[in-house]
């Protein structure tokens, strides 16, 4: 019960903190490094200007450089179990709504995007997205040992830097033994095979 | 024309060429021309074999490994006794080819160029089971050494690995070995044929004229190449012994291995030159060059390398006796007396009794006897391998996991396979090229002394 | 863990839909998986108990015997995937036997009835459950008066519901188990005037004679007698004899020290002349005096002076314990048997020390209940008939006649989860949720109260049969109106209420957490504690003769309980089918034994197919000569033979209960009842058996030494070197020299990459003294690394996939002569064909970890090479599959992936069961023991993130963790402290093959002999 308590407690802080920034978005896309400025341009892009967008097309529209980017949440306030478990965790609709149970988004894309999850929420359908990044199966990533020897920008090491991609895309070949050994010689970590296939 | 009986070079009495150059010429490239129908009667069995291989392997790597008859503890069985019986029969092509050239016994010169093919199309068909026989046979190249973004590399310390470089090089050598001494016989060729066929000819002879410098470059390379070839025979066979001398199976973990298999490679791959070589000559009318002289000689190397496995079999035994060691004590009664006793016996009998029959000169000069004799050595040294790799598996160190194993058809299916495929190939090319070297028989042929109007040539 | 809340079960449905996303062991090994795009399905809420990579463990009682284990079990992402005993529950103490862990593949088996069916003719077809529940209602009503109940659920909330249930319904309740050990009852009821079976404490007994009791094949509580049993025969500075007097040498019998091949139904007769020996003839009011050895010695067919020795022996140690009444010795003079025995015992003075009132199991009606309930259909009473959780019509002998009975009762309910016999004729199926899917509790004992929670949403459209019954009540009305609760899970809660000291909600969730209420374990490793009182023996008036047997055949055939597949309700479980026969080491199909003399005599070979006739019916089944067996015996197990049950079980072999004569009059099914005659039919049939060679040939595999050289603390070798043996040089001094080459290398190579730092050597070491065999550990082996069971024609290919596996050495009583050309495997060794009484010898086998592991340089790819921290690695990815590590293996114990067994063996919805930490190997790959690597490296990683070091015992390998006699220890070897360290420092410790230099990371200590007694 109380889990689910602080996700509403937290959740409506971040709202109001979206909320604010939303407003104050496109000053502060001008800043923003060229690459993505104008795709976070406004808070919501047309499909149109997001036909040449890398990666996946993913069922809601989620923007992680909102989220993560402009709204600075922590990447572990939705992938909940990134430090305790093997498997970073894909929030639950529950966790969204905690905070979108109050935000309906501040421009009519926004709102359409939003409107999808309330719908799963309210059909209690869970949102079937589709995976970036994953390994074969017989590899184990354990995310929490990773998470905690490599310290806060652990993540973007493998996935990039999120919180500019207005739509995820696998930026390293993570699925590529290569791409794992090359960065344990680098460390000078365990090279050793079962401590990932087994 | 007329010749006089030429003067024989004195080193081979027995030689009594009584053609012509341009004869020898003539009767060689006949045998290059329209087909009997029992060739293509042979040719279609050897594709049909090769086609039920094919299906077999297909199979095989559709479910698995599983439709053969493994039974663990017998890990390998028919494949990599095959595997092993060809690589044998290899060496007896590089032996008379190379080393007996070295050697400069004249003998050779009529039969080198068959048992060179067979050595060529042998070592093709051993190198196909290293695939058949892996469990995930799409990616065998994991066994070669290449650079990957995985810092991976193969065990150098692995005797399969060592296989791969020794199987690999010998291909490459033997087939070099052939082709280059295929060169003048080829031009040869080229200068009788018309149309297409003497454009490919042309080609494959390499511009050859014939001329004295061509002639002197090429009996010196022919020679280096011999000399390069040579080590072959002995290292190739002691390397595929290894993959069992150097493991810890009793009855496989012994340091005769080397030699033992190197003898009896030679001894399987004469055998197999003898099964080939006797209904060849037959067959494509060329009895007057290979002549009983040549089967004399052929058997008595047999009789040599039989003698040595003979010694090697009771080698073993005395050894596992001697040793006081139980588990090769056990493998070595059980080879003997257990349930493959049957296996055991037929090795011992085919192999190092057998052989012993030709110290007699009739049987030698027999073609019939000695052909028996030939089929008797093939089954005996397939089943040599057959018995040290499956018996040897079949009870080693644990009890517990003794087992038997009993081929199936998925065995059966690769093994016949594997003689349609080198059928083929070698009745193909039986076709193609001249099969018995026609300069090195003119050689044989004293310069006919010059007579007003003599004949030209 | 106790709140369900209605959305979260909701949503772990859903989840169930998708899983694969995070159950990577759901899906097969393949290099190219990372090019197909896949979804990522969260939770919609995310439940509390559950997060995604972690294991959430739920405290449960495992319902497959009337033992009532508790167990833990292990689920990931919302679905079972293993089952392990609850370290604090007295009955097991954290141990679980192989038909408990293989609870879980009742729960995801293919034979499961999918949904609630309604026969329409010779069929079923499906309804809906409101359909169900009305239907049930309409017929109870129409039935008025006339039901009846046939329960095999033990005691508990639910059996008390359904009673009560029952007699609202105006009927009666049966509540009856196959092998119910009635007899033992009755003799309790006649020697101490008490209507119970007694618990038994083995750990404290210094002397234990066992009169067919099979208390290590599952008899009363398999696995506390069998923890009790390790604990004073195992050797521990001293060790207890265990002398056994049976016909055949089953499990228990091959752990016996001393086996006397007793005449059929004579076991009684030994128990009085010992007792008779020990009380003099006039103890027990004098009743014994007709029993003195001389006379016994005659019909038993052993020596008098045997039984005088064992007699003196018994009396000598105290306290001792004498056992009785195991099915396979069940003739119609089981109760004399049992009554014998409890006079033994008092007379020895071990009732109230070893034998133990007031805390053994409840047990049912027994035979006699299903005996009126059968009188009631014939008299055409029954108009409706619930059978639950219990399969008459296979588990009866077919001359009982239940079929016939039950055909004619209009309309039958039958609430089973699986399509058995008993199911197939009933007119309406109400499938039940499996114990993992349900609120339930249990009361195996007086003191113990177990309690089951849904672990996970069921599997299957089923429904706990309470929540049915309270449902078609409702419908029903009338009587059956005041049953009112909303649910089961609501009566359950309340019925506990009375227990509860305290806040309720608070006490409802620790009971849930530790898995029911019961006294805390004590430290000793005796029984729960009992407050058993020392009952004075009656004098019952003792009619102990040869019982009699049926038909006139030559041999008397004794069927007795398969230790996995028991009565037959195993044998849906492809773990427990192929997991070998402790005994025979035979898999998937029957056979029947017959001693090895008999066998010569009438030269009938192993796997010569025979035929049994008796007057009550015949069967073909392989014949297996088996040296621990009376001539004139025929033993055969139970539970193959089914025609229903699953695709596993459905035309398996044969049941040799179709050749057994009804009970009559009895109380109990006289097991061992029926003479038969055997005829050859010539044919033969492959046997599938996991035996090779059942002979050491002196190779020191399975070591033993004698009793006093292990009290004096010598080593095996200088065991044998006073046992007379030549003084065994292992290494001569080259030898030497090289290996210390190698040694001084290794050293070498451990300061480059990886191997520099300072790493944990992992090893184990494995006390043969108290391995019984039970093959536990093997079934945990299977759960825990997702090994693949091949079936029938594989195994028969010797292609199993144990990765550890129980060997079974037959040693002639003399220790086998050293040397190897003596017993070279003729093929009559092999055929496990020994005369006399061989002593068996058991040794788990499985990967050494060798620190010079042979399998390593051979293989050309580094699939097999060796961590830093001493395992033997096996990469199945980089494996290419030329299989010379296996043959480069001296223990045999690599297996290799012939066919796609990933995609065969776990036919849905059985896969859920894989765990998703290890992968699944793909075809063509090489697999073997890895010290479950994944363990290891779990804890590490949780080491790893709370920043410590690991602790000692903080995890183990899953063999370790299920071994009910604690005969296997896991750890650092490097850890001076650790237990295992400890452990192989023991005297009796060595290393199998040591010979071959491959340095084992497992030690085993050598077996303890008792001497012949003189």
């Amino acid at each position: 019960m109380t889990r689910r308590l602080a996700l509403f407690v937290g959740g409506a802080a971040v709202a109001g903190i979206a909320g604010v920034m939303a407003f104050g978005a496109p000053s502060r896309a001008q800043q923003a490094g060229p690459a993505v400025a104008d795709s976070i341009a406004s808070t919501y892009l047309a499909a149109s200007d997001t036909a040449d967008l890398r990666g996946p097309r993913q069922p809601i529209f989620f923007r992680h450089d909102l989220h993560a980017g402009q709204f600075k949440m922590q990447c572990q306030y939705c992938h909940y179990s990134v430090n305790v478990s093997p498997e970073p965790g894909i929030p639950s609709v529950e966790t969204c709504m905690g905070c979108h149970a109050i935000v309906a988004g501040s421009d009519s894309g926004g709102r359409a995007e939003i409107r999808k999850l309330r719908q799963a929420w309210s059909e209690k359908k869970p949102i079937e997205w589709v995976r970036v990044h994953f390994l074969p199966r017989h590899v184990h990533f354990p995310h929490q040992v990773h998470v905690g020897a490599m310290g806060p920008n652990a993540c973007a090491t493998c996935h990039g830097d999120v919180s500019r991609m207005p739509q995820v895309f696998k930026v390293n070949n993570v699925n590529n033994m290569g791409w794992c050994i090359s960065c344990h010689v680098e460390r000078q970590v365990t090279r050793d095979c079962t401590a990932c296939h087994y | 024309m007329t010749t006089s009986a030429p003067e024989l070079p004195d080193f081979a009495p027995k030689l009594r060429l009584t053609q012509s150059h341009a004869d020898v010429t003539r009767d060689v490239v006949a045998t290059l021309q329209t087909p009997s129908r029992g060739y293509y009667m042979l040719l279609f069995g050897a594709v049909a074999l090769f086609l039920v291989g094919l299906l077999t392997f297909l199979v095989l790597v559709k479910d698995g490994l599983g439709h053969a008859g493994y039974n663990p503890p017998v890990m390998w069985s028919v494949y990599i006794t095959t595997f092993v019986f060809w690589v044998g029969i290899g060496h007896a092509g590089t032996l008379i080819s190379a080393i007996l050239f070295l050697f400069r016994s004249p003998w050779r010169t009529a039969v080198y160029r068959a048992t060179e093919a067979m050595t060529v199309f042998a070592v093709m068909t051993a190198g196909l089971f290293p695939i058949i026989h892996i469990g995930r046979q799409w990616i065998f190249y994991w066994l070669l050494p290449y650079p990957n973004a995985r810092y991976l590399w193969p065990n150098f310390k692995s005797p399969l690995i060592w296989d791969v470089f020794a199987i690999s090089t010998y291909l490459t050598v033997s087939t070099l070995f052939l082709i280059f001494g295929l060169i003048p016989d080829v031009a040869a060729v080229r200068d009788r044929v018309k149309g297409w066929r003497k454009f490919i000819y042309g080609q494959l002879s390499l511009g050859w004229q014939g001329t004295d410098t061509q002639w002197r470059h090429y009996s010196r390379a022919y020679l280096y190449m011999a000399a390069l070839a040579t080590p072959l025979v002995l290292s190739v066979h002691s390397v595929v012994s290894w993959d069992f001398a150097s493991s810890i199976v009793p009855g496989w973990h012994g340091t005769i291995f080397a030699p033992y298999f190197v003898a009896g490679a030679i001894y399987s791959g004469i055998g197999m030159v003898l099964t080939l070589l006797i209904p060849l000559r037959k067959a494509l009318r060329i009895e007057h060059m290979i002549t009983d002289y040549h089967f004399d000689n052929l058997s008595k190397l047999t009789l040599l390398t039989g003698t040595i496995l003979f010694y090697a079999y009771a080698m073993e035994y005395f050894v596992a006796w001697y040793s006081g060691n139980t588990f090769e004590q056990t493998t070595f009664f059980r080879r003997a007396f257990g349930p493959m006793w049957w296996a055991g016996w037929t090795m011992i009998i085919c192999n190092a009794f057998v052989s012993q029959l030709l110290w007699f000169r009739k049987i030698r000069t027999n073609l019939t006897s000695l052909f028996v004799i030939s089929i008797f050595i093939n089954i005996g040294m397939w089943f040599e391998r057959y018995v040290i790799i499956v018996s040897s598996l079949s009870n080693d160190y644990v009890p517990w996991a003794w087992d038997n194993m009993n081929p199936t058809w998925a065995d059966w299916g690769i093994l016949a396979g594997s003689f349609g495929w080198f059928g083929m190939y070698f009745l193909l090319f039986a076709r193609t090229f001249p099969i018995v070297a026609i300069q090195e028989i003119k050689e044989m042929i004293p310069m006919p002394r010059r007579r007003a109007g003599g004949g030209h040539h | 863990m106790a709140d369900e809340g209605p959305t979260q079960t909701l949503d772990r449905r859903k989840f169930l839909t998708v899983l694969g996303v995070t159950g990577g062991g759901a899906v097969a090994l393949s290099g190219c998986s990372t090019s197909k795009v896949e979804k990522l399905v969260p939770y919609l809420v995310q439940s509390e108990d559950q997060v995604p990579g972690v294991p959430t463990w739920y405290a449960s009682t495992c319902t497959e015997c009337a033992g009532g284990c508790g167990v833990h079990v292990k689920t990931r992402e919302g679905r079972a995937i293993k089952l392990e005993g609850n370290p604090d529950h007295p009955v097991n103490r954290g141990k679980l036997c192989s038909r408990g862990q293989a609870s879980l593949q009742g729960l995801y088996n293919p034979g499961r009835i999918k949904s609630p069916m309604l026969r329409s003719g010779d069929s079923f077809a499906e309804i809906s459950w409101d359909d169900a529940i009305a239907r049930l209602a309409t017929e109870v009503n129409k039935a008025a008066g006339r039901v009846a109940v046939l329960s095999g659920a033990g005691p508990g909330t639910f059996s008390d519901l359904l009673a009560d249930w029952t007699s609202a319904a105006g009927g009666t309740m049966v509540r009856w188990e196959p092998i119910g050990h009635e007899p033992i009852r009755a003799a309790s009821r006649a020697v101490f005037g008490i209507d119970e079976v007694p618990s038994h404490n083995f750990a404290d007994a210094r002397y234990i004679v066992s009169f067919g009791a099979d208390f290590l094949d599952g008899w009363l509580s398999p696995m506390e007698d069998q923890r009790g049993f390790a604990a004073s025969h195992g050797f521990d500075g001293d060790s207890a004899r265990f002398v056994s007097f049976s016909p055949r040498r089953d499990l228990t019998g091959l752990n016996a020290d001393e086996w006397h091949a007793v005449a059929p139904g004579s076991e009684a007769l030994v128990a009085l002349a010992m007792a008779n020996v020990i009380g003099g003839a006039g103890a027990a009011g004098g009743s014994l005096s007709a029993y003195t050895p001389e006379a016994v010695a005659a019909q038993a067919g052993i020596p008098a002076a045997s039984i005088v020795r064992v007699a003196r022996a018994f009396a000598a140690a105290r306290p001792s314990l004498a056992v009785a009444g195991g099915a396979g010795n069940q003739t119609r003079g089981a109760v004399e048997l049992a009554t014998a025995v409890h006079i033994l015992n008092s007379v020895a003075g071990n009732v109230g020390r070893t034998v133990l009132f007031g805390s053994g199991p409840t047990l049912g009606d027994g035979y006699e209940g299903l005996a009126r309930l059968m009188g009631a259909m014939d008299a055409n009473q029954v108009g409706l008939l619930l059978v639950h959780d219990a399969n008459p019509v296979y588990a009866l002998p077919k001359s009982a006649g239940f079929a016939q009975r039950l055909a004619k009762v209009p309309f039958k309910v039958c609430t089973s989860l699986y399509l058995d016999e008993t199911a197939a004729a009933c007119d309406l199926l109400l499938p039940n949720h499996h114990a993992l899917e349900r609120w339930d509790d249990a009361r195996p004992r007086p003191g113990v109260v177990g309690l089951m929670q849904p672990v996970m949403e069921p599997v299957f459209q089923t429904r706990h049969t309470g929540d049915v019954l309270l449902q078609a009540s409702q419908k029903a009305g009338g009587a059956l109106a005041r049953f009112s609760a909303p649910s089961y899970e609501t009566h359950l809660k309340d019925a506990w209420r009375s227990r509860a000291t305290g806040d309720f909600d608070t006490f409802w969730i620790e009971a849930l957490a530790r898995g029911g209420i019961y006294p805390d374990a004590s430290a000793d490793g005796g029984s729960a504690a009992a407050t058993a009182s020392a009952p004075a023996a009656g004098t019952p008036a003792l009619t102990a003769a040869l019982p009699a047997f049926d038909g006139d055949g030559e041999f008397v055939l004794a069927p007795y309980p398969h230790p996995f597949l028991h009565d037959g309700r195993g044998s849906n479980r492809p773990w427990l089918l192929e997991n070998p026969d402790p005994v025979t080491k035979l898999t998937w199909h029957s056979w029947i034994e017959l001693s090895t003399a008999t066998a010569e005599r009438l030269d009938i070979r192993r796997g010569e197919i025979v035929r049994l006739i008796s007057p009550h019916g015949e069967l073909e089944a392989p014949a297996f000569p088996y040296p621990g067996l009376h001539d004139d015996v025929i033993a055969a197990p139970l539970g193959f033979g089914h025609t229903q049950y699953g695709q596993f079980a459905k035309d398996r072999g044969t049941n040799p209960l179709d050749l057994v004569g009804p009970p009559g009059n009895a109380t109990f099914i006289p097991y061992v009842s029926t003479r038969v005659r055997l005829e050859k039919t010539g044919r033969f049939k492959e046997l599938a058996t996991t035996e090779g060679n059942p002979r050491q040939l002196g190779r020191g595999i399975a070591e033993a030494m004698p009793l006093d050289a292990a009290r004096r603390g010598l080593t095996v070798r200088q065991a044998y070197i006073e046992a007379g043996h030549g003084k065994h040089e292992i290494n001569t001094e080259l030898e030497m020299e090289a290996i210390q080459g190698w040694r001084d290398e290794t050293i070498e190579a451990r300061k480059l990459g990886n191997y520099a730092t300072e790493h944990p050597a992992w090893g184990m070491a494995i006390d043969l003294s108290r391995c019984t065999g039970c093959s536990a550990c093997v079934t945990a082996c299977y759960a825990e690394n997702n090994i693949p069971t091949v079936g029938e024609d594989d195994v028969i290919r010797g292609r199993e996939m144990t990765w550890i596996r129980i060997e079974r050495y037959w040693e002639d009583p003399a220790p086998a002569a050293h040397g190897a050309l003596d017993e070279a495997g003729g093929e009559h060794a092999a055929e496990g064909v020994t005369h006399g009484h061989p002593e068996a010898r058991f040794i788990p086998m499985l990967c050494q970890h060798c620190e010079n592991a042979p399998c390593e340089p051979v293989c050309p790819v580094y699939a097999a090479y060796h961590t830093a921290d001493g395992l033997n690695g096996q990469v199945y990815n980089r494996c290419v599959g030329t299989r010379y590590c296996s043959n480069n293996c001296p223990y045999k114990v690599r297996y290799f992936n012939w066919y796609k067994y990933n995609e065969r063996s776990w036919p849905e919805p059985l896969h859920l069961q894989l765990n998703p930490d290890v992968t699944v190997r793909g075809r063509g790959v090489m697999e073997k023991c890895t010290f479950c690597v994944q363990r290891i490296r779990g804890a590490q990683h949780q080491a790893r993130v709370e920043n410590r070091a690991l602790r000692d015992g903080e995890f183990t390998t899953a063999c370790a963790q299920a071994c009910p006699s604690d005969a296997i220890v896991f750890g650092d070897m490097r850890d001076p402290d650790s237990r295992v360290a400890q452990i192989r420092s023991n005297p009796r410790g060595y290393h199998v093959l040591e010979d071959t230099n491959v340095r084992p990371a497992v030690t085993y200590l050598a077996k303890v002999l008792h001497p012949a007694e003189a």
